[in-house]
């Protein structure tokens, strides 16, 4: 099963969710804003947000800004 | 004195908002941040870099201050949409900058879009701060559809010239029913005073405190200034005259015939 995380084609294992997925790929969930398939994923669900095969995901996070 | 600004029900002490952006250093920006009093904060939201580990803005900002994010990069109202939609929810504030701003060599802001974007997300319940031109009409726009603050520029982001449309700002602050915030352009201390002075709620600074020599000295220097230019409108400025009026008394001790 692959999503594409940025751009990036990334495999992923059984029973991934969002939170397991930004733990192994070592982006801190503690900043971390995603979207998925165009939606923005509330942070109380990265835990049981499950990823389909074919997901588009943007992992995004506060940045230096005016 | 005790006078807070208030904004959607949220009393701030500090009437300077810094941005994050443009420091050499976090370092140099959490020091600039303390120095400066300020309460809120801007941030940006942009995508992680897979391939980089990048330092946390949000680990360096002292305790105490809030973020407000911006829409920053956000060309059409249906960008700022999302970004603001996907700060929310993942436990950024529900305050939102809201910068719609088409054009990169001016950096000014769309004010059609800015005001569809507006509406669509205090329908959805954001506490929403536009960034505009400084239109008093298109300000009573916004705030017909529920802003809670309106932000006009002083002059283009970062170009430091100081209050170039005064007169527009005026009339924006004389008829305002929420805070104006005069974001962009402040380039020194004293243009944040001018700011404060014509009866400006708050500015926003940036550019000039995180690319001084010493940002956090500048940051001091903000402050006063803004501290300074609100006891002035409160203390009552004098008019402007054509002419002299002595301060003194006129004879001195020389009988002139």
């Amino acid at each position: 099963m692959t999503v594409t995380v940025n751009g990036r084609i990334q495999e992923t294992e059984v029973g991934e969710t969002v939170a397991s997925l930004l733990d192994r790929l070592g982006l801190a969930a503690k900043y971390a804003l995603v979207e998925r398939n165009g939606e923005p994923v509330e942070r109380s669900l990265y835990g049981e947000t499950a990823l389909a095969d074919g997901d588009s995901l943007v992992v995004a996070r506060p940045v230096a800004g005016g | 004195m005790d006078d807070p600004l208030l904004i959607a029900g949220r009393e701030l002490r500090s009437r300077l908002i810094t941005g994050t952006g443009k420091y050499p250093s976090p370092e140099a920006m959490r020091d600039a941040v303390i120095a400066s009093g300020c309460e809120l904060v801007t941030v940006a939201v942009g995508r992680i870099d897979l391939d980089t580990v990048e330092e946390a803005i949000t680990d360096y900002l002292p305790e105490g201050v809030s973020l407000l994010p911006n829409t920053a990069g956000s060309a059409t109202p249906e960008e700022a949409v999302r970004v603001a939609r996907l700060a929310r929810a993942g436990g950024l504030p529900d305050w939102i900058k809201l910068e719609v701003i088409p054009d990169p060599r001016w950096l000014l802001p769309d004010p059609l879009g800015t005001l569809a974007a507006a509406e669509q997300l205090v329908d959805e319940g954001f506490t929403v701060l536009p960034y505009v031109f400084p239109d008093p009409v298109l300000q009573k726009k916004l705030e017909a559809v529920g802003c809670a603050a309106v932000m006009p520029l002083a002059s283009p982001i970062g170009s430091g010239r100081g209050l170039k449309l005064r007169h527009a700002i005026e009339i924006m602050v004389e008829q305002a029913e929420v805070p104006v915030v005069v974001d962009a352009g402040l380039g020194a201390p004293s243009q944040a005073a001018e700011a404060m002075e014509l009866g400006a709620d708050a500015v926003l600074v940036n550019t000039a405190i995180a690319r001084a020599e010493d940002p956090a000295a500048m940051a001091g220097a903000f402050r006063a200034a803004v501290e300074a230019g609100r006891a002035a409108r409160h203390a009552g400025l004098i008019e402007e005259r054509e002419t002299a009026e002595a301060s003194s008394p006129a004879g001195g001790l020389t009988v002139r015939s």
